[in-house]
């Protein structure tokens, strides 16, 4: 019995194979979309794990003034202490001359680090992936951090040349490395996008680096690895003690190492859409099963009638019909399987080539299978399970009655009481009320794909909003020069002079760490004339900067004043160096004066003259300038800033936006997949409703047709139908999306970056409109299916 | 229980007076000429009509009668345009309609044809009237529709069951409702596909009376397919087919009143 079942299973899904089809995609992308993003994103986790591991990544990390080399040996003995690496870290600039896309005398910055020439270091450790590593008495040598050297095109063979103790050093390149400190090319956290444009990480052998700086440079930076069963903050506060003797700077935790944390941001805004979107595609395929059983069972009601008659009990009838679900889910999970390993494995390879991660660990996922196959298979099942009970409980004389469609209640809608509509429209609305938990379910499928699209098209329009604002409205200068120290007004005049320059504007950028409510952080203050033009501060209720730069005073990002709780006018405690480049700290104590809603969080802003006062400066200083230029004149002028004033470095808005954009494209191809992935959702959705749709009225289009309806008419209610359910689900699309979108953004909300969930109104319009108009796509092979009925067969067929 | 009717009224052709009175009629409202239809039912190739010649004049009430799978509802789907000839000319008010398009077709049923089935195919969703509205909509005049889909159903004695939808409707009021339906657009020919099949016989009896009332006060022609024999004493004549061929045409000289039938 139960193989005549099966095989009576198996021709009823023959019999309808297009949407067998159909209903098996929308199971296989759920499965594969579970099997692969969850899969790549724990496949990015153990990658940056094993990279980690494999290069020793530091548990922490601590940065100094100055220590003499021998001091890691007394912290190498603390207890918990696995591994240390003293090394001597110098922030500089690297010259970058023509023929690697820099202009006269420019330079981009530079971090040199120095390792040992006879071993890898213990900690952070560096992966040769071309060349050679140091060989003692290599001399004036450099391993360069692959991303630099892949943007410039560097390979073994090819020279740098960095500033060190103030001279041009030219370095032989052996070799490019990859670097735990460096997956993602941070010069600090502040510095949210990856900079290997402008910022180059050279290591060179720790002994020639200290001959370079003029010997008994010592060491700066210790890295530390905890032994397996240490207590961190115990070997923190022992480490902290041996470092007593010397200044330590700053102590940073491997979860908020800059690279580590960007990385971490990236996986988890990654998870959020790794978990939401196979949910999604699963529940839709639930839905299409309702649908699509409901549909077989209504169609094959004499035949179970026939089976009862003969006897089949209630319990066969379901497992039979619950078997219908139960081999789509199959044949979808296998398939999905099938396709969420190579797709996972892709996923992972391309964001790893991406982000440059040097050891990629891709592997399958057994329990991602059996969770997906059991996920897809209960969905399944519960799809199917309304539908096979219903079947059941169907009393066999009213199972073999001939029409069914005899019973179909009419009646007429409220709204027809209020308006009068043409008769179409009332067959097309009256058509979505006739079986209701399918228009339900129709509803449910294409609200789900507003949240989808919408969501994901949140991201593309808050990050071009929030470029645009920041590169349009906020910053506009075009040119930014920066000095290693404080300058005079001279330098202002010389800018001022220069030729194809307009207007200048001096700043002062100055460290500084903010304290509040037991939580402290690093952020950039930018000491600014309150009258300038060329950074714009955009402040929260109507409150100019004149007022808010005063003295004592202090402009916050809005996400940095809710962290700490900050409304105007109330005290800032901030730390900051006694004068520029001192290691004395001084606390102080201001009133917020304003609130600024920017695109990067961790920055504030004072007046120049407060600027000044924090310098330790009597009178005017600058280590800065905003320069608004002629755009043809800017490279000239780049050149001419690095020439004439000997800035330390000098950056294009135009490039730092390129920056951004191309940074944005893996990002925008994701949202893309999403969208994709939504459409065809709905697209698949919404041909199995209206084929159901079809096969159920098919008399009555056949009867339509045959009394002399033409094909627009038909078309006309078959599309309103659709019409109709987008119309009821379009609000409550809309606001479910809106919300959405909220709840994802905030997902990527952090320290540094603050993204403004902004949906724009075209997107509203575009979102409904692609849904819509999938809806309308989703609908032709129905109404072809209408065109082309044996009329004379149809109108007598009892469906 | 089903009874023959009495054959005394009937005059019976055999094949060549068939054709002889084909060809000479060309002024036939409906002239059907060497019609062949073929068709594939899984593997096996089906001939459902073998050359058949037959004409039909405007005003008949004309029944085509015989078994299951003899060609007549074949036959009635060609001169509704549902259908189209393997091969042959069918030809309705001089115009060849095995020649037209789909587009064509769905005009042709739309002005000339009126259409009643055995499962009445009524919208479940449209109340009586609405459903007869959506015919009268088909016009080009969509003038004062309720109004004239109330006259259609007063017609057929339905006026004060225009609003009841058809779930709430017997199965001979859904059958009077398609008829209704059916002459929306005043047609010329009323195709009739084993109206009564679904019926009982009282129910029966009143659906064949408004079509004889229609065909006697309006002159609309009435194909009527049945396997019913019973029903055939009211026909003006009787077309018998078997195996896809006309076994004999019977022209009835005293139709009998509808009354008079017994099944």
């Amino acid at each position: 019995m139960l193989h005549l079942l099966l095989l009576k299973n198996l021709r009823d899904l023959r019999a309808s194979l297009a949407q067998t089809i159909a209903l098996i995609i929308i199971v296989a992308l759920g499965v594969a979309s579970y099997v692969a993003l969850i899969g790549a994103y724990r496949d990015l986790a153990t990658s940056y794990n094993h990279t980690y591991e494999q290069l020793a990544f530091a548990d922490v990390t601590f940065a100094l003034d100055s220590a003499p080399s021998d001091v890691v040996n007394q912290i190498a003995k603390i207890p918990g202490v696995a591994a240390v690496t003293g090394r001597l870290i110098v922030d500089t600039g690297l010259d970058l001359p023509p023929e690697l896309g820099g202009v006269k005398n420019a330079q981009i910055r530079a971090r040199l680090i120095g390792i040992p020439e006879d071993a890898h270091p213990r900690v952070n450790d560096v992966l040769v992936e071309s060349g050679r590593y140091f060989q003692p008495r290599d001399g004036k040598v450099a391993l360069l951090e692959t991303h630099f050297a892949s943007i410039y095109n560097l390979a073994p063979g090819a020279t740098v040349t960095p500033i060190i103790n103030g001279r041009k050093q030219p370095l032989q390149v052996i070799g490019t490395i990859a670097s735990p400190e460096y997956l993602v090319v941070s010069a600090s956290r502040q510095d949210v996008i990856p900079s290997a444009r402008s910022f180059a990480v050279i290591f060179v052998p720790e002994a020639e680096l200290d001959r370079l700086m003029g010997g008994n440079a010592g060491i700066n930076n210790i890295a530390v690895r905890f032994a397996s069963d240490a207590n961190p903050d115990n070997v923190i506060q022992q480490i902290d003690r041996e470092l007593n003797a010397y200044e330590i700077n700053s102590t940073t935790l491997q979860a908020d190492q800059a690279s580590n944390a960007a990385l971490h941001l990236d996986l988890e805004g990654y998870r959020e859409i790794g978990f939401m979107m196979p949910a999604l595609i699963l529940f839709v395929a639930a839905v299409s099963l309702y649908v699509m059983l409901g549909r077989l069972i209504r169609a094959q009601q004499a035949q179970i009638g026939l089976m009862k008659a003969l006897g089949y009990a209630d319990r066969a009838i379901v497992v039979h019909y619950l078997g219908l679900a139960l081999l789509i889910g199959i044949v979808g999970t296998l398939l999905g399987v099938a396709l969420g390993i190579p797709l996972g494995s892709e996923i992972t390879t391309e964001y790893a080539t991406e982000l440059g991660i040097p050891l990629v660990a891709t592997q399958v996922y057994p329990d991602l299978m059996v969770e997906g196959a059991i996920l897809s298979i209960v969905l399944a099942l519960l799809g199917g399970l309304v539908p096979a009970l219903q079947a059941s409980r169907l009393p066999p004389v009213v199972a073999m009655r001939p029409s069914p469609q005899m019973f179909v209640k009419g009646g007429r809608t409220w709204i027809e009481r209020v308006v009068r509509l043409p008769l179409w429209l009332r067959v097309a609305l009256r058509n979505v009320l006739r079986v209701r938990s399918r228009s339900l379910s129709t509803g449910l499928g294409i609200l789900f794909a507003f949240v989808l699209v919408l969501g994901a098209w949140s991201f593309m329009d808050s990050m071009q909003f929030m470029l645009q604002d920041t590169f349009q409205n906020v910053e506009r200068w075009d040119v930014m020069a920066v000095y290693s120290t404080p300058h005079s007004w001279s330098t202002l005049h010389r800018i001022e002079s220069m030729d194809g320059v307009k207007r200048v504007e001096p700043i002062l950028l100055l460290p500084a760490t903010i304290k509040g409510g037991g939580a402290s952080e690093d952020i950039a203050v930018t000491a600014i004339d309150p009258a300038q033009t060329l950074h714009r501060l955009e402040l929260e209720n109507g409150i100019t900067p004149a007022q808010a730069l005063g003295d004592n005073k202090i402009v916050l990002t809005a996400a940095l004043a809710n962290k700490y709780h900050l409304r105007v006018g109330d005290p800032v405690t901030m730390v900051t160096q006694a004068k520029p480049g001192s290691h004395e700290k001084i606390t102080r104590t201001l009133t917020l004066g304003g609130i600024a809603d920017e695109m990067m969080s961790a920055v504030g802003y004072i007046s120049l003259d407060e600027g000044s006062k924090w310098a330790n400066i009597t009178g005017f200083a600058m280590n800065g300038a905003y320069v608004q230029v002629n755009t043809s004149q800017a490279s000239a002028i780049r050149s001419a800033l690095y020439d004439d004033t000997k800035a330390s470095s000098v950056q294009l808005k135009s490039a730092v936006q390129a920056d951004w954009v191309s940074l944005m494209g893996l990002f925008y191809a994701f949202i893309g997949m999403l969208v994709v992935f939504a459409l065809a959702m709905t697209f698949a959705l919404l041909f199995n409703t209206m084929t159901v749709n079809v096969l159920e009225q098919q008399r009555e289009l056949a009867t339509m047709r045959a009394i002399g309806t033409n094909r627009r008419k038909i078309l006309l209610m078959m599309m309103g139908e659709s019409v109709i359910v987008w119309l009821l689900a379009l609000i409550p699309g809309l606001v479910l999306g809106t919300l959405a979108a909220r709840e994802l953004g905030g997902a990527f909300q952090t320290d540094l970056f603050a993204l403004n969930i902004v949906i724009a109104p075209t997107s509203y319009v575009v979102a409904a409109l692609g849904i819509l108009l999938t809806m309308l796509l989703a609908a032709l092979p129905a109404i072809r299916r209408v065109n082309k009925l044996n009329l004379a067969e149809a109108t007598k067929t009892l469906t | 229980m089903w009874k023959i009717p009495s054959e005394t009224n009937f005059i019976v052709f055999d094949q060549e007076r068939i054709r002889q009175s084909f060809i000479m009629s060309e002024n036939s409202l409906i002239r059907l000429e060497q019609v062949t239809k073929e068709y594939a039912l899984g593997e096996t190739m089906v001939h459902a009509l073998r050359g058949l010649d037959l004409r039909l004049d405007a005003g008949e009430f004309v029944v085509l009668l015989g078994p299951s799978g003899c060609g007549k509802t074949t036959t009635l789907n060609l001169i509704g345009g549902l259908d189209q000839p393997t091969r042959g000319h069918v030809i309705v008010g001089g115009e060849d309609i095995a020649q037209y398009k789909a587009d064509q077709l769905t005009d042709y049923r739309r002005r000339k044809i009126g259409f009643v089935f055995q499962f009445f195919n009524l919208i479940p969703t449209l109340s009586a009237a609405e459903n007869v509205e959506f015919a009268l909509a088909l016009n080009d005049d969509a003038r004062d529709l309720r109004q004239r889909a109330f006259a259609l159903l007063e017609r057929v004695g339905l006026r004060e069951r225009a609003n009841h939808f058809p779930a709430q409707l017997s199965g001979g009021e859904q059958q009077r409702v398609a008829i209704a339906r059916a002459l929306a657009n005043d047609p010329a020919v009323l195709l009739c596909d084993e109206p009564t099949g679904n019926l009982d016989a009282d129910t029966g009896h009143h659906v064949l009376r408004v079509m004889r009332e229609l065909n006697r006060a309006q002159g609309t022609t009435v194909i009527l397919v049945t396997h019913n024999a019973a029903i055939a004493p009211m026909a003006d004549r009787v077309v018998r087919l078997h195996d896809g061929m006309i076994q004999n045409i019977e022209t009835n000289r005293a139709p009998q009143a509808v009354e008079q039938l017994v099944w």
